[in-house]
């Protein structure tokens, strides 16, 4: 009983930090995403052409903004557009070389990840996640949320320096916020 | 001693609790009024239909006040039935906005959902309204799942299952699964077979 309990302890104290709902501080893992970048997307994020799986290690970014939505979910549905030009304002600035954002489709097929690039125009690159399981080591936080995320120094995950349930409202004001937090110059 | 254990066992034990928990809604619209039933038996039912025979004919009352007979849509449309368990739960409440989202996937296969739960129709339209409208009819097949439990789709809760069947102009049945009840199928499944129709 000793040893089974000590076990679960362990493993527990070790599975905590990916079961709970991040917060600022927190170290998240350096996730794989196991889908293929389009070609436009693979040249943006600085990664390999023809990858077919990547780490977040590997975009070449400062740092990342990472909305986590869901095609079906009404609210992420509402926002697209506005995240689409919070994509292009970030992009158009000098900025927007070290902060890069990505989307994670929370168990969304590829077919669906690209059914709802291809409703809203889409521009910045979305990735499926039809099994939660980035999800859940996201903190089966809600959908959309947006995260802003910085590489710990020795590499193996990534610093959660912001986290922001449901949609953001004025995007002018919201990209301000996410240049200032992810401390890019 | 014997404290320590009881401290580490304790220690696991509430450390455990979430994992026991279910997972949190993803409709986020409706977020408030969602009643999340935690995780069900994946499905509880066994198909009384198979693709390649006629499909059973019904007629069910619909959200907007009209009876929708299935057999008036033979020679003009598919048909895609989609079953829900019940309004204002998790999973129900992101489904048919998707395919709201996604009318034109559907409208390029010359197809038409219904959507049919065994709420009544009271709650089914208070629930279309909370998604902004929806451009398929939402059926009620209220009070005892006569048309769920005649396809072999209700679960012994009296509730529908998540499932899709899929029929074809001439009123056949092409295809018929009872999907996991705690997940969406995935839309590139049903568009896959509404193009094997073409």
């Amino acid at each position: 009983m000793k040893r089974f309990a000590a076990a679960l302890l362990a493993l527990l104290l070790f599975s905590a930090p990916a079961l709970a709902k991040p917060k600022v501080g927190d170290i998240l893992p350096d996730l794989e995403i196991k889908a293929a970048p389009l070609a436009p997307e693979a040249a943006y994020l600085g990664l390999a052409p023809g990858s077919k799986s990547f780490r977040l290690s590997q975009i070449k970014a400062e740092a990342l903004l990472v909305e986590i939505f869901s095609m079906y979910c009404p609210r992420c549905q509402a926002s697209a557009r506005s995240v689409n030009k919070v994509f292009e304002n970030l992009t158009a600035l000098p900025q927007g070389r070290k902060l890069k954002m990505l989307g994670l489709g929370a168990g969304n097929s590829g077919f669906e990840v690209n059914a709802f690039r291809k409703q809203f125009e889409i521009p910045l690159p979305l990735f499926q996640d039809g099994d939660y399981v980035l999800h859940k080591a996201f903190g089966n936080v809600y959908t959309p949320t947006y995260m802003v995320l910085k590489a710990t120094p020795d590499g193996k995950g990534f610093q959660v320096l912001h986290i922001q349930e449901g949609p953001f409202g004025n995007g002018e004001e919201f990209l301000e916020n996410m240049l200032r937090v992810s401390g890019v110059q | 001693m014997r404290k320590l254990n009881a401290f580490i066992l304790s220690a696991a034990l509430v450390l455990a609790t979430p994992i026991c928990l279910p997972a949190p809604a993803q409709a986020i619209d409706l977020k408030d009024m969602i009643y999340d039933p935690g995780q069900l038996k994946p499905v509880d039912s066994s198909l009384k239909v198979r693709p390649g025979q006629m499909a059973p004919d019904f007629a069910l009352p619909s959200t907007t006040g009209e009876k929708v007979r299935l057999s008036d849509y033979r020679g003009k449309k598919n048909v895609v039935l989609s079953f829900v368990p019940a309004a204002f739960t998790p999973v129900c409440s992101d489904q048919w906005p998707g395919y709201k989202l996604t009318r034109d996937l559907f409208e390029e296969r010359d197809a038409m959902i219904l959507g049919i739960s065994v709420d009544n129709v009271p709650s089914l339209y208070a629930w279309a309204v909370e998604m902004h409208g929806l451009w398929f009819p939402v059926l009620s097949d209220f009070p005892h799942g006569a048309v769920a439990k005649r396809y072999g789709l209700l679960r012994t809760s009296g509730t529908s299952e998540r499932a899709i069947v899929i029929i074809d102009k001439k009123g056949v049945i092409r295809f018929a699964k009872a999907f996991d009840v705690n997940r969406r199928p995935d839309l590139g499944v049903i568009m896959g077979e509404l193009d094997k129709l073409k």
